[in-house]
Order: structure tokens, then C-alpha cells, then sequence
């Protein structure tokens, strides 16, 4: 945590004196702990992107078209279709990277990824490994992609509208009464979302609270009963959630399903931490408080 | 009673058939002994009468019915048929375990009646295991159990009884009361069957001795005309001797010391 | 039964949410807090019901299959019905189906196709009914489906991963009474069909040649109980995921009270493992709430000592 701060710090010291003019120096560290260089003597020209949140920010702040490679999950916007689909984002296929002749590649950094890493920084191309799990993640990400690619004013520029549209939402349903809500997220085991989780915070921002969240897991596992003793008033799914609930008769004995309370989310927009939280946000808050926002 | 009528068995992609033209009749009222070395076709007919091995040529026949014509409950309580091996994974108690020869007798749901509750009971008496029939099969030595099977046998009834090497495991005494028991079985009317190693017991208790060499039958007959050393020696391939056992006055064999080679 | 009996009053009375015993009871009889009610009648009652089947099936196929294939190790899931299952399922799953009933089809028809193969498959290998070789077919095919999903399972997301995962390791969760229904029939069928065949299966038990010896078509009669079994067995793990070592380890408990022919053995291989089950799904939703254990893993934790217990006695 200190650390993050710290690497924050950094970041951020460095971009008040520096910008695109800025000789190639030390932008932070990533969540491997290795540092990222700016790019702006050597702008990276062939970006290779393993994370739909990155391969999206690469493209918001006009990288996109340096993007070389992406994975099977990152397809948005529409121009990232047309990027060569590089498989599964989790364990990599380096050859295939390599394949691409990237000078950046940048992965999601969970311990899965920390071989690819590697092997990638032996081959001689620089890794950036960044971890956007949470909101205040985002905001990071772009900086540090920003910097590495020379488009730090334009990842500024994202990371802002972003905060803002969170802010509105969270403005125009701060004093609206907050439904108690279940986040359906897997039906066998039933999965839902804890307070350690980026969805939950996204529900508090769009005016709902978590039913479970005194939960610390991300992604905790519950029974049937639970939920039904806690009563949720309105219960949050993807579509094929949604349809599994209203297609099971044990899933009636909670009340919200029988109040026909099971509302669909768009788990594309919705799945993650994005550009288009701002968006997020708002669809659930719609949701939640019908009205409420425009 | 049963009549194998020139019958060949040949196990699958074999190249010699294990039972090569065998003629055996087996009647009521008499012990018949098939004997012969190791690989002769001794219980390849055994297997081939419980529908085991292949019949390629021939027929076997019960009382003149073909066996194939014959539901196997139904040849089950006519012939009762103690084969040479059998597993013992579960245990049971003994009574239970003799109890077992009563299942061609009984429906899918009937159980046991008074009748079969005698017939056990006669057929523990016959092989002489009362002592036994309070224990379990497990608690049993190699010798006991034989002397169960051949109850469990005994309690199926029947007319005809086939038994492949029932005494291996048997001390003489207990040897000698079951070959009189075969004898005294075959006295009441049975047809008795007997595979043997045991020539000396089979002479004396035989009333047909058929000798197995490779599949064909190369003797058959009362006792004292296969029990002789012409006959016998090409067949076992070993020096004997027969005499006279001056007890019984049954031919006794004995072997001779070995060729030094 | 009284055991059995007893365990379905407590995994009605206890799970995941404490419930009072006078508010379970009145909950029963649909009276009370509609909260409660639902929990009880909609939720626990059918779960336990599911458990209960599931059990008696798996007592059941068991002991026919020891006894038919002479083998104290022989549990339900021998003859690829585990893997076909599973195989179904997970195919099921990563297709994303996601119909009500349709996952268990899946799975059935999985086991159904494993336990035809290991039949062929024994058979083209000319071994008839005997018991060896239909084992190592079993083995084969167990293998042989545990490749696929590896292979189905690498290139899934993890959510995919996670539920094939927990399918596999068995739950009586999502228990609904048409379930229970469907089960109970199958169950009571195929049940019927093994208690009508005990009597084969004690003179099974003594080997090929002394069961044919005293009357019994060896080949037909050692192939329906073990397709009944396999069958009953594709059942339960179609309703609940693989619950192992139920199968295995309950005719030996009632074997080890004394009883031994196979029509009192199959009836109570029935009440035990029903009542085994129903244990272990209380002690599912009991043990760290508000997440619940995967059946299969209590049932191999509480079976694992009764099991080395049997090892002792018999050595």
C-alpha cells in the first residue's frame, strides 16, 4: 500500500515537471514493482495490450493505433476488433506475443502472468503490469500508460472525464434512499460480489447497497438461505443470470425474485473498471433509481 | 444321464483344440472318473457342460435333451456341478453358503421354504460339515470349504453330481469319507462325475475310469483295464508300476524314481 | 432408519441460517413468517429429499457392484460414469446452456455413453462379463474423460472454470421438487430392478463358474446389474454432481453389522447411504456459512475415516 503510494508520488512528481518533453525518466513502478520507463525519446510504436481495461485506455488517449495485439476479451471499442486476437489474456501465449514484434506489452498483473512477464523482459521487450481491480486503479493505469506511450496529457484528460461522470452519478443519487441489492454473478456455486471488489464500489457510487457487503472477499460464495434471510430489494444479473434466477423454482423463495425485482446489467459495460465507468455507473443507477438521472 | 457325443472344444484362436472328439457317457448309478495329465481336457469339459467354453463340434446331452435346449435353472436342478475353482470375497455363514445350492429351486422372490431348509440340512449331514455350519466361510481352512462346496452341491438335488478336483485340499480321512460318499452317492441312483488326480482313490472307487491324453479319450473302461502300466505310461510320459493294493485289492500305481538324464 | 430418521429432522432444523425449532416446525405446515417458510419448504426440505435419493442410489449401486463384480473396492462411478458425467457436464457448462433441467441431461447422457463404451469396449477385448477387464475399461475411459475436460476446461473463463469445478465436486444446492420427483421415480425403478436381482448377485459373488454351476446366466445377469447400477449411479450424478466414496464405503458399514445377502445388504446400503448423504449435506451448509461446502468433498472427509476403520478390522 505504501509503496502504491509512494510509486504514486513518483508519478506524479515526475509528470509536474516533465510531459511529452520530458527526457526518457522513470514514470513509477508497475504492480510487478518493475519500473516503467516514459516513452518519449523511444515512443512505443507497436503496443501489444492482454487486458480489455488497457486495450481500452490505449485507445481512448489515441494510442489505438499503435495497438498490435490484444486478447480474445478486449472488444471494444469496435476498431480494437479489427487488432489480431491473441487468445485467453491469463498465461499468455509468449511466442505468439513475440510474434508481433512488440516494444511494449502490457498485462494484467496477477501471479498468473508473472512467467510471460518475465520471459518478455528476457527477450528484451518491456513489460508494463498493471492491476485495475478497483476505481481508484483506473486512474493510475491511465498515468502509467499515459507516460510509457507519450500520451500523458490525453490520459490525464481520460482519467478526468471518468472522475467526473462518477461524480455526477454519485451527486444525482447521494440523497435517494438506497435499495439493499444482490449482485448475481455465477449461479453454480452462487457467486456475489464483497466489499473487496470493484462492482461493489460501483454500486455505492450508483446509489445501492450491497446486501453483502460485510463480506471482505472480492468474490465470495453464498447459500440460497442466506439470501433469502437477508432479503435483498432488488437483485442485479447479467442476462443469462437473470434468465437461470427466473427459470428456477428455488430461487423464488427470495422475495425480490417474486416481486419480479431481478433487474439486467450489461456485464460488458459493467464488468470492470473502464473508461466507460462513467457509463457503468449510470445504467445501474438507472436501474436503481428509475428516474433519477437523465 | 449325461453323454458327450464326440465333442470339440477350441478356445478362441487356440491352435490345437482342448477337447479333440470325446465320447463319455456318465450314467445313473455309476462313479465315472475322467483322469489324465495336466493340459488333457479334464475341466475343459466340465467348463464346456456349464456353457463356459465353446463347443465347436458335438453334443452334450442330459438325459438325451441337447444342453443348449435346456433352461440353466433347470439343468442347475438336475446336475449340480462343483467346479475346480471359486472365489471367496464375501463371507457368509456356512448355512447361508450351502443355502446357496438351493437357488435354482427358488423364484426372484420367493424365499426359503420348508423344503429347502430340509434339503440343506440333509446336505450338510451328507458331506459331514454339521460342525461347521455355525462359522463363517472366512473362518474356514482350504479343506473345510471344499467339504462346504460339495454340500452347497449336495443341497441342490439333482440326479447327477460333476465335481472337478474336489479333494486337493482334503486329508485322508476326510478324503476317503468323501470318495465314499461319491460311492455311496452313486449307490442311491446319482449319476456321479469326477475329475481326479487321485488314480489310486479313483480305481478303488471308479466304476469307469475314462483316460484323457491331449484332448482325446485313450482309454475307457472298468478300473483294471486302464489301471495298467502300458496303457498309462505314454499317456503320463513316466515310469510305474502297478500292483495289486493288497487291503482292497484295487490296482495301485506307483511311480518309479526318475530317468537320470 | 431411526438414524435416518433422525438426520432428516436435523438437516431440515439446521442449515445455513438459524432458524428456531418451533418456527422450522410451524414452517413445515406452511404457517409463520413467509421468510422462514420459504426457506424451509422451498429451499431446505427438497434439498434434503435430493440427498436422501441420492444416497440410497449410490448405497445401492454400490453394493451390487461389489457383489457382482467380486470386488470390495468396486464403487458406482467404476465404469466411466464419473468421467462421462463429468464430461457432460462440462461441455454443458462452457456451451454456456443454461436451461433449468438441461445441465443434468447433459451429464446423464455423458455417463450413459461412458458405460455403453466400457461395455463395448470390454467386450471387443473378449472378456465377456469378466470382471477385470470391464474394471480397467472403466479406468480407461475415467482417463480418457478427465483429458477432455482438461482440454475443454484450459481455454474457459474462469467462471466457467469455478462452476465446472464446483459441478464436479457434487452439491445438493438448486434441489427443486421436480428434481426430486424424476429422482425418486429413477431411483425406486432401478432400485425395484437390483433387489429383484439380490438373489443373482449373492451367487454372482461366488465366481463365474460356481455362479453358472448353480443356474445363472453369468454374461446376461452380470450385465444388468451392472447397467442398473451404472445407470442409478448416472442418476444421482446427474441430480447432485460426483458425490464419491458413498458407493464404496456403505456396503461395507452394513456389511460390518452383520448383514450379508444381498437383499437385506441392497435395502440397507439404501438406508445408510441415504443417511450418510443427508449428513453431509447438513454439515455442507452448517460448517462455514454463509458459503456452503461442496457435497462431495464432506462426503470423502467424513468417509475417509470410516474407511481406514474397515481397513483395521479386516487386517
Amino acid at each position: 500500500m505504501l509503496s502504491r503510494i509512494a510509486s504514486l508520488l513518483i508519478v506524479l512528481a515526475s509528470l509536474a515537471c516533465g510531459g511529452r518533453s520530458a527526457p526518457a525518466t522513470s514514470a513509477g513502478t508497475d504492480d510487478f514493482g518493475a519500473p516503467v520507463r516514459a516513452g518519449t525519446a523511444r515512443v512505443p510504436a507497436r503496443i501489444v495490450s492482454l487486458n480489455p481495461t488497457t486495450t481500452e485506455l490505449l485507445f481512448a488517449i489515441g494510442a489505438g493505433d499503435r495497438v498490435v495485439g490484444r486478447t480474445h476479451w478486449d472488444v471494444w471499442p469496435d476498431a480494437a476488433r479489427r487488432v489480431a486476437d491473441l487468445g485467453p489474456g491469463l498465461r499468455p501465449n509468449v511466442e505468439a506475443i513475440l510474434a508481433r514484434r512488440p516494444d511494449l506489452v502490457v498485462l494484467y498483473a496477477s501471479a498468473d502472468d508473472r512467467d510471460a512477464a518475465r520471459r518478455l523482459a528476457d527477450a528484451g521487450v518491456p513489460v508494463i503490469a498493471l492491476k485495475v481491480d478497483r476505481i481508484a486503479d483506473f486512474r493510475r493505469a491511465a498515468l502509467l500508460l499515459g507516460a510509457a506511450t507519450g500520451e500523458l496529457a490525453r490520459a490525464r484528460l481520460v482519467a478526468d472525464t471518468v472522475e467526473r461522470s462518477l461524480a455526477r452519478v454519485r451527486a444525482a443519487t447521494a440523497a435517494l434512499p438506497r435499495p439493499t441489492v444482490f449482485w448475481h454473478v455465477w449461479d453454480a456455486p452462487i457467486i456475489t460480489i464483497g466489499r473487496g471488489s470493484y462492482l461493489d464500489e460501483l454500486l455505492d457510487v450508483a446509489g445501492g447497497r450491497n446486501v453483502y457487503g460485510d463480506l471482505a472477499q472480492p468474490s465470495p460464495q453464498v447459500a440460497l438461505e442466506d439470501i433469502v434471510r437477508r432479503d435483498p430489494d432488488v437483485i442485479l444479473a447479467g442476462a443469462a443470470g437473470a434468465a437461470q434466477i427466473r427459470a428456477s423454482v428455488p430461487w423464488r423463495a427470495v422475495g425480490a425474485v417474486r416481486r419480479g425485482r431481478v433487474l439486467v446489467v450489461d456485464t460488458n459495460l459493467v464488468g470492470r473498471p473502464s473508461v466507460r465507468m462513467g457509463e457503468a455507473a449510470a445504467s445501474i443507477a438507472r436501474l436503481l433509481h428509475p428516474g433519477a438521472l437523465p | 444321464m449325461i453323454r458327450f457325443e464326440d465333442v470339440v472344444v477350441r478356445y478362441p484362436r487356440a491352435p490345437h483344440p482342448a477337447v479333440d472328439g470325446v465320447t463319455l457317457d456318465a450314467p445313473r448309478g455309476t462313479v465315472t472318473a475322467v483322469v489324465g495329465p495336466n493340459g488333457s481336457g479334464k475341466s475343459t469339459l466340465v467348463g464346456a457342460l456349464l456353457r463356459m467354453r465353446p463347443v465347436e463340434r458335438g453334443a452334450i446331452r442330459v438325459d438325451g435333451e441337447p444342453l443348449a435346449a435346456l433352461d440353466r435353472r433347470a439343468f442347475a436342478r438336475r446336475v449340480a456341478v462343483v467346479p475346480q475353482r471359486e472365489t471367496l470375497v464375501f463371507s457368509l455363514p456356512v448355512r447361508e453358503y450351502v443355502a446357496l445350492g438351493r437357488y435354482p429351486h427358488e423364484g426372484a422372490w420367493r424365499g426359503a421354504a420348508a423344503d429347502d431348509d430340509a434339503a440343506i440340512d440333509r446336505a450338510i449331514a451328507l458331506a459331514g460339515v454339521a460342525e461347521l455350519a455355525g462359522r463363517a466361510t472366512h473362518q474356514l481352512s482350504g479343506g473345510e470349504w471344499q467339504r462346504a462346496r460339495i454340500a452347497r452341491a449336495l443341497a441342490q438335488g439333482g440326479d447327477a453330481i460333476v465335481l472337478d478336483e474336489p479333494t486337493t485340499f482334503l486329508d485322508i480321512a476326510h478324503e476317503m469319507a468323501m470318495f465314499e460318499l461319491f460311492a455311496r452317492l452313486a449307490r442311491d441312483g446319482k449319476a456321479v462325475l469326477l475329475v481326479s488326480h487321485q488314480l489310486n482313490l479313483v480305481a478303488r472307487f471308479a466304476d469307469v475310469i475314462v483316460l484323457l491324453h491331449h484332448g482325446h479319450v485313450a482309454a475307457a473302461g472298468a478300473p483294471s483295464e486302464v489301471m495298467r502300466a502300458s496303457v498309462l505310461e505314454p499317456v503320463y510320459d513316466w515310469p510305474l508300476v502297478i500292483t495289486r493294493d493288497p487291503a482292497v485289492g484295487a490296482p495301485a500305481l506307483l511311480p518309479l524314481r526318475g530317468r537320470m538324464r | 432408519m431411526v438414524l435416518l430418521a433422525a438426520l432428516v429432522v436435523a438437516a431440515v432444523a439446521w442449515g445455513t441460517v438459524p432458524l428456531a425449532p418451533r418456527a422450522v416446525a410451524l414452517a413445515v405446515l406452511g404457517r409463520g413468517d413467509p421468510g422462514t417458510v420459504a426457506i424451509v419448504r422451498a429451499l431446505r426440505l427438497p434439498r434434503v429429499a435430493l440427498a436422501l435419493l441420492v444416497g440410497a442410489g449410490l448405497g445401492m449401486s454400490g453394493a451390487a457392484l461389489q457383489g457382482s463384480l467380486r470386488n470390495a473396492l468396486a464403487e458406482p462411478y467404476l465404469l466411466g460414469v464419473s468421467g462421462g458425467a463429468a464430461v457432460g457436464a462440462v461441455v454443458a457448462v462452457a456451451l454456456g446452456i443454461d436451461g433449468a433441467g438441461v445441465l443434468p441431461l447433459f451429464a446423464f447422457a455423458g455417463a450413459a455413453l461412458a458405460i455403453v463404451t466400457a461395455i463395448l469396449v470390454a467386450r471387443a477385448a473378449g472378456g465377456r462379463a469378466d470382471p477385470r477387464v470391464l474394471l480397467m475399461a472403466g479406468v480407461i475411459i475415467g482417463a480418457f474423460a478427465n483429458a477432455a475436460i482438461m482440454v475443454v476446461l484450459a481455454g474457459a473463463s474462469p467462471n466457467t472454470v469455478r462452476g465446472a469445478l464446483w459441478w464436479m465436486m457434487g452439491s445438493a444446492a438448486g434441489a427443486d421438487w421436480a428434481q426430486v420427483a424424476w429422482l425418486a421415480g429413477y431411483t425406486a425403478l432401478a432400485g425395484g430392478a437390483l433387489l429383484w436381482m439380490a438373489r443373482d448377485i449373492d451367487v454372482l459373488s461366488l465366481g463365474e463358474e460356481a455362479a453358472a454351476a448353480l443356474g445363472v446366466h453369468v454374461e446376461r445377469s452380470a450385465r444388468r446389474v451392472y447397467l442398473v447400477s451404472s445407470l442409478l449411479a448416472a442418476a444421482t450424478v446427474a441430480a447432485a454432481g460426483l458425490v464419491g466414496f458413498v458407493g464404496l464405503v456403505v456396503p461395507h458399514l452394513v456389511r460390518g453389522a452383520g448383514v450379508r445377502r444381498h437383499r437385506p445388504l441392497l435395502a440397507g446400503a439404501a438406508l445408510a447411504g441415504a443417511a450418510l448423504v443427508v449428513a453431509a449435506d447438513l454439515l455442507a451448509r452448517v460448517a462455514h456459512p454463509p458459503a456452503e461446502l461442496p457435497l462431495g468433498a464432506v462426503t470423502a472427509i467424513v468417509g475417509v475415516p470410516f474407511f481406514l476403520a474397515q481397513l483395521r478390522r479386516l487386517s
